[in-house]
């Protein structure tokens, strides 16, 4: 690796090493040397709107601005002087002429910060305590910087109505100040283009063009405009009021396989808000709606258990833990191995999902580790699953020159995936997508196809026909017709490639026809060497595979490096589900997929949140969710990512691995002392060494099924909206059940 | 289709009405009806051809003739003889070559000969016929430049003859081409800046009317000389007639092989377009209209980098005015050291003024730089209407600035006036007399100002909405006199810390005007 070039510059007569591209605030931040600005942030152009960032160069008229002036070798810069300080009051002066200021000059300010003495005495109009940013806004920071304490204006009150009619967020543009960065994460970063200036001069405002709702306008609700907002213009409707967040934690989002990492905001009780990392290596900052903006409604949701409950005839009684876990070991001691069913959610943290392998083997004596996914996906499980442990890195898609994306769409999920999908195709990538409805990459695809997922194989087949310039087969009759030019311009690009990258989405699985899908992707794989990229709900499948928390397969043995034989192929024998067999106990951990479900006696429900379904739990044993808990995931990338407690588990909840271990203790089975999280990861480190502070990915072998795995279900389940632990999210969070029923 | 043969263009101005031209225009238009010439003669009202003392004058093209003293009985053998026989009637020809002279608006009178680099061809010539233009000597600078300079001649040449754009900023254009040849690029655009927004200018709407091929061939020289490959009109939506005669002129010059693929059958290529924009007046500033110019928000963009290193599409992009380039082509035909020969030292050529307001006759005018101000007031515009007396004027268009009467013997060119905190700019020149408001007048302008910000930043949007509050104040005795320093430092601040010299102009109208008439403020204010 060549070192970057360095260039000498002085700011106030301190001698640093900027880099060549930099501009001088990015320099002068890098040092620690305090520039004021709004409208500059990291990860986004120079905008030059705000013109707090004055400074004086020798050698260059007036007062640039840092943030648009380029370093240069011998530059020497002043951000200190009088004119500069003079300069930026009056500008700031201008700026808060039309943006609601009390907060900012109340002359009781400092008593007030104390004591809150004045709380709320003034009118709505003026701001103080009435702004939904009060003490976390950059605005107040600056003010106090640059040392404003009173205005030469009076102020003025653009009366704008406070926008509050789409999910999530509520936009007040009277206290917008146009620095637009909300306008440059969502058409740069973000690559969405819903937000754009409306109208010119003093009356410009932010919003979709032609004042269409945000819904409407194709808004992810991904949040990145409200993350980037220095003022209280966009705010979190379910945490705005919060105000300032005691405590701040880092952790990785449960919600799908991407594994973000997200910065929770906490009070002592409550996450209050979940913000992208854009320093993460993951996604950098690229999240969904789902991580953004799922997770505190989820979390605190009023239906969430607090106590274990058992059903009596009069309804549920509450108990304590001590009896419930008596009464699970009752119900469980005694019982045959197939006597009874235990569900495993693949969401769970590898840690619980350790320990629920154990239990089943270890106290119950079955091999029989049922999970939904495999309710799912029935005969196609094996092949789904090389495909998702297989999966490449999602920076494989940023220097492909093909793409093709299929049942794949990230408006509201995904997102690590689609961005860098669209970044690769305005770089010049040919993309095509393939779904059954219009997808939120088909504006930058260069050949769109929506049909019936009965047609995705065809036209899977028919790209590779084309890819080998092979004769046209009948069956493509009508795809040629409809797509037929563009379709071979495409294929001429994908087979000059040799860097083409086919995205696996969701709605492969749930289409009924996904084994013709998977065979035929498999072949682009093998014969056409395109590389997979999965993205998929299940969450910590990977960590599910290995840690042997499935049937026939052992901890560990799936994984490359962790098994003694170096075979790459894992010859394994998924054991046969039979779910039309009446069972005596079904036990569901973390799961929620009552309709595969046979018929049981007894069944014991831990979870946070209540099912919907008619069969009532007989016990119920509340969680603590990952927001409550440490340990980690596996992403679809095989990357170990941290989980890690951001406030204590709600009321009485217990972590899954807790529970079961209680159980297994009462009924004095199997080796499972363990104590806290580290016991098991302990544990888990004769598997995979150095766990959990895994820096590689984990690899996976490849599985064989030996047989054909039937679950004789009751047929495919219904399309898994997004849903955590069984439940779809829109169940629980307001926002998401809008969106899902307007938009997508 | 009618193919007029002739066209017969009779001077209308004060001297010739009260010759009779009225009489003769009307006998002419009877006996050519009479010789069943009307649909191959046409005749054309003009302003004042500038001749003076000889009654009434025609000018019969394709031949410029010119006839004086014409009388109505002189009208039936004229008929017969020129236009039926095809014979000149010598009797009647003026003998003395006319030295084209400036026409101010029409209808008025001839005011005083001035050398005609821009507007030569204007209101001579059929602006719509492309062999009139040729027939005038047009394309003669690209046909001159393709087989006898290379870019770096043209260039040179450019650079020697001292010619500063006219857009408003006076930037040395020899020197911008320069940049633009020495940047890097396999494509490279040209872009003709025909947005004119600066309220009281509309001297590139009448170029581009009555003089466009004028305009392609100066692109034409521009791209040849800057490897250029594509040319923009960017013109502002409202300049109807402009657009027509603009796009008719690029598809006939295309027709005779002046535009395309191997114009003259050289290796040179190079098309042009013209886009409309929407009328807002930043996007007269070159990285907004670029930025319009790719279909999004008329915003300034950073500089640097500069158009010329990444302009549209991020290409090496050279932006001028419309008035910059209709100067090339006469430039090159004629050379650098005949266009040094009018002007002054630092500012060479003539400069297009629109003289309006309190004046006698209205109008487009080109005079040598550094004309003083008196004159282009007094003999131009033949001075103050009404016999008024002259108070003020507000030179360079909103963004410029107000001259006082002590001012009048200020040479008007980019240099000079700069001395004296003004500016040329786009060289309008708005005449006030005695009756005039000053506090009105720049209220008028601060209002501009306000609904022209384009938002982008923080000192122009909010400083000309507190600007406007404060001259609204101060308009209606309300005010205190400290308000009129705020206005100032408001303007002091905008032009340290504005993003685009839109706003970092303002401070230009609003301290000349307190400059020269502080007492009329003053006396609006209490203390
Ligand atoms: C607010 C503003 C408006 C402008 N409007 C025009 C215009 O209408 N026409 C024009 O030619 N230049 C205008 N300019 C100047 C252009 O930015 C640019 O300097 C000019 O087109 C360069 O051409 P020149 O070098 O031939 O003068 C404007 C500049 C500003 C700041
Ligand atoms: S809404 Fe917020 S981020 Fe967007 S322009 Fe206004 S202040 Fe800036
Ligand atoms: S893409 Fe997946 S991991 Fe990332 S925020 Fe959304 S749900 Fe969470
Ligand atoms: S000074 Fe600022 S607000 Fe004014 S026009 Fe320029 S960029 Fe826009």
């Amino acid at each position: 690796m060549t070192k970057e070039k360095t260039i000498q510059i002085t700011i106030d007569n301190k001698t640093i090493d900027a880099r060549p591209n930099q501009t001088i605030l990015q320099a002068a931040r890098e040092y620690q040397i305090y520039i004021p600005s709004l409208c500059a942030m990291e990860h986004l152009s120079s905008y030059g709107a705000c013109r707090l960032c004055v400074v004086e160069v020798d050698g260059l008229r007036g007062f640039p601005t840092s943030c648009t002036t380029p370093v240069e070798e011998g530059m020497v810069i002043r951000t200190d002087t009088a004119e500069v300080k003079g300069l930026r009051q009056e500008v700031l002066k201008l700026l808060l002429s039309e943006h609601p200021a009390s907060c900012l000059f109340c002359t009781e300010q400092d008593e007030c910060k104390q004591y809150m003495g004045t709380i709320r005495k003034v009118g709505a109009t003026t701001g103080c305590r009435y702004c939904p940013n009060d003490h976390r806004c950059e605005l107040q920071q600056i003010a106090e910087n640059i040392g404003l304490t009173e205005t030469s204006y009076p102020v003025y009150y653009r009366n704008f109505p406070v926008e509050k009619y789409d999910p999530f967020y509520d936009r007040d543009y009277n206290l917008c100040i146009l620095c637009g960065r909300c306008v440059r994460v969502c058409n740069n970063v973000r690559l969405n283009g819903t937000l754009s200036f409306k109208q010119r001069g003093r009356v410009t405002t932010i919003g979709p063009a032609f004042d269409r709702s945000h819904i409407d306008a194709g808004c992810e609700f991904c949040g990145a405009c409200v993350t980037a907002c220095p003022t209280g213009a966009l705010s979190v409707k379910v945490s705005k009021w919060y105000g300032r967040p005691e405590g701040q934690v880092a952790t990785t989002c449960n919600y799908c396989s991407a594994g973000c990492r997200l910065i929770l905001q906490t009070t002592k009780t409550d996450v209050i808000d979940a913000l992208p990392d854009y320093d993460s290596a993951v996604e950098h900052g690229i999240i969904c709606v789902k991580g953004r903006f799922g997770i505190t409604e989820y979390v605190h949701s009023p239906l969430r258990y607090g106590t274990p409950k058992e059903m009596t005839p009069a309804g549920y009684n509450d108990i304590s833990w001590e009896e419930a876990i008596a009464k699970a070991a009752g119900k469980l001691s005694g019982l045959k191995p197939d006597d009874c069913l235990i569900v495993v959610s693949p969401q769970l943290l590898t840690e619980d999902l350790f320990v629920a392998q154990q239990f089943i083997r270890q106290v119950t004596g079955s091999e029989e580790v049922a999970s939904s996914f495999i309710f799912d996906l029935d005969g196609d499980a094996a092949s789904f699953i090389n495909l998702a442990l297989a999966s490449e890195p999602f920076e494989t898609i940023e220097k492909a020159q093909g793409i093709l994306a299929v049942g794949f769409d990230s408006t509201y999920g995904y997102s690590p995936i689609g961005v860098k999908a669209k970044q690769a195709a305005q770089a010049g990538a040919s993309l095509m997508s393939l779904n059954s409805f219009e997808s939120n990459l088909d504006l930058l695809s260069k050949i769109a196809f929506v049909v019936n997922s009965s047609r995705w194989a065809d036209v899977l087949d028919l790209t590779m026909s084309r890819m080998s310039k092979g004769k046209a087969e009948k069956r493509f009759a009508d795809l040629v017709e409809m797509w037929g030019s563009d379709l071979n311009k495409t294929c001429e690009t994908f087979s000059c490639s040799s860097h083409n990258v086919l995205i696996v989405g969701p709605g492969i699985i749930d289409s009924p026809d996904r084994g013709k899908i998977l065979r035929s992707i498999e072949r682009m794989k093998n014969e056409y060497s395109w590389k997979v990229v999965v993205a998929h709900q299940y969450t910590n499948l990977a960590g599910m595979f290995a840690m042997g928390a499935c049937p026939g397969i052992k901890p560990g043995e799936m994984i490359k490096e962790a098994s003694a034989d170096k075979a790459v192929v894992l010859k394994a024998e998924l054991i046969h589900i039979d779910l039309r067999k009446k069972r005596k106990l079904i036990y569901l951990i973390g799961d929620a997929s009552f309709d595969s479900l046979p018929e049981c006696e007894f069944l014991i429900y831990q979870n946070a949140l209540p099912p919907q379904c008619s069969r009532q739990p007989d016990l119920i044993l509340p969680v603590s969710l990952f927001t409550e808990a440490s340990g980690t995931v596996i992403s679809a990338e095989g990357r170990v990512l941290q989980v890690k407690e951001a406030v204590a588990p709600y009321m009485d909840s217990k972590p899954d691995w807790w529970i079961l271990k209680s159980i297994a203790e009462k009924m004095g089975k199997g080796k499972m002392k363990f104590n806290d999280v580290s016991s098991i990861q302990g544990e888990i480190k004769k598997i995979i060494k150095g766990f959990p502070a895994v820096k590689k990915r984990i690899e996976f072998k490849e599985i064989e099924v030996k047989g054909n795995v039937k679950t004789h279900g009751k047929g495919k389940p219904a399309a898994w909206k997004s849903s955590y632990r069984g439940i779809p999210l829109g169940e629980v969070v307001s926002g998401i059940k809008v969106i899902e029923l307007k938009g997508g | 289709m009618n193919i007029v043969r002739n066209h017969v263009l009779i001077s209308i101005d004060a001297g010739t009405l009260m010759s009779g031209a009225r009489a003769v225009e009307d006998a002419l238009v009877k006996e050519i009806v009479k010789q069943g010439l009307d649909k191959e003669v046409s005749v054309l009202e003009t302003g004042s051809i500038g001749i003076t003392g000889r009654g009434v004058i025609l000018v019969v093209y394709p031949e410029g003739i010119y006839y004086a003293d014409v009388t109505p009985d002189d009208v039936p053998e004229l008929v017969e003889e020129h236009l039926l026989k095809g014979r000149p009637l010598t009797r009647l020809i003026l003998t003395e070559t006319p030295k084209r002279t400036i026409i101010t608006k029409e209808k008025t009178g001839l005011l005083k000969e001035q050398p005609r680099i821009v507007l030569k061809n204007c209101g001579f010539i059929d602006p719509e016929n492309i062999d009139e233009y040729i027939a005038a000597g047009g394309y003669e600078g690209i046909a001159k430049v393709l087989q006898t300079m290379t870019s770096e001649d043209v260039v040179a040449e450019i650079k020697s003859s001292g010619l500063l754009g006219r857009g408003g900023a006076g930037f040395p254009t020899g020197m911008k081409w320069d940049f633009a040849i020495k940047t890097p690029g396999d494509e490279k655009f040209v872009i003709c800046n025909a947005d004119e927004g600066e309220p009281g200018t509309f001297k590139d709407r009448l170029i581009l009317e009555g003089d466009p091929h004028k305009l392609i061939e100066g692109m034409l020289i521009a791209g040849y000389a800057i490897h250029g490959t594509r040319g923009f009109v960017y013109i502002r939506g409202e300049y109807s007639l402009s657009i027509e005669r603009i796009e008719k002129a690029i598809l006939d010059a295309r027709a005779y092989g002046l535009l395309g693929k191997n114009i003259l059958e050289s290796n040179f290529s190079f098309d042009i377009v013209v886009m409309k924009g929407a009328g807002a007046y930043v996007c007269g500033e070159e990285t907004a209209l670029i930025e319009s110019l790719e279909g999004k928000r008329g915003h300034p963009r950073n500089k640097p980098p500069f158009p010329i290193n990444a302009g549209l599409w991020g290409k090496p992009t050279l932006v001028n005015n419309v008035e910059t380039l209709a100067n090339i082509s006469e430039i090159i035909r004629n050379g650098a050291e005949w266009y040094k020969g009018y002007g002054t030292e630092k500012c060479s050529g003539t400069k297009v003024f629109t003289i309006l307001g309190h004046v006698a006759t209205p109008g487009l005018v080109e005079t040598e730089m550094g004309t003083t101000l008196k004159d282009i007031i007094f003999e131009y515009g033949g001075g103050i209407k009404n016999g008024k007396t002259f108070k003020g004027a507000l030179v360079g268009g909103a963004a410029g600035a107000f001259l006082g009467p002590d001012m009048l013997n200020v040479k008007m060119d980019f240099v000079n006036l700069k001395e004296y905190s003004a500016a040329l700019g786009s060289g309008a020149i708005l005449v006030m007399n005695e009756d005039t408001d000053m506090v009105d007048m720049l209220k008028s302008v601060l209002h501009f100002f306000k609904h022209e910000s384009c938002g982008h930043c923080v000192p122009c949007r909010l400083g000309t909405a507190r600007l406007v509050e404060l001259i609204d104040d101060i308009a209606a005795s309300k005010a205190k006199k400290e308000d009129i320093d705020q206005l100032l430092e408001i303007t002091r601040v905008m032009k340290d810390s504005s993003f685009c010299p839109l706003g970092q102009s303002v401070t230009l109208p609003v301290s000349s005007a307190l400059k020269y008439f502080k007492n009329e403020f003053m006396s609006r204010v209490t203390s």
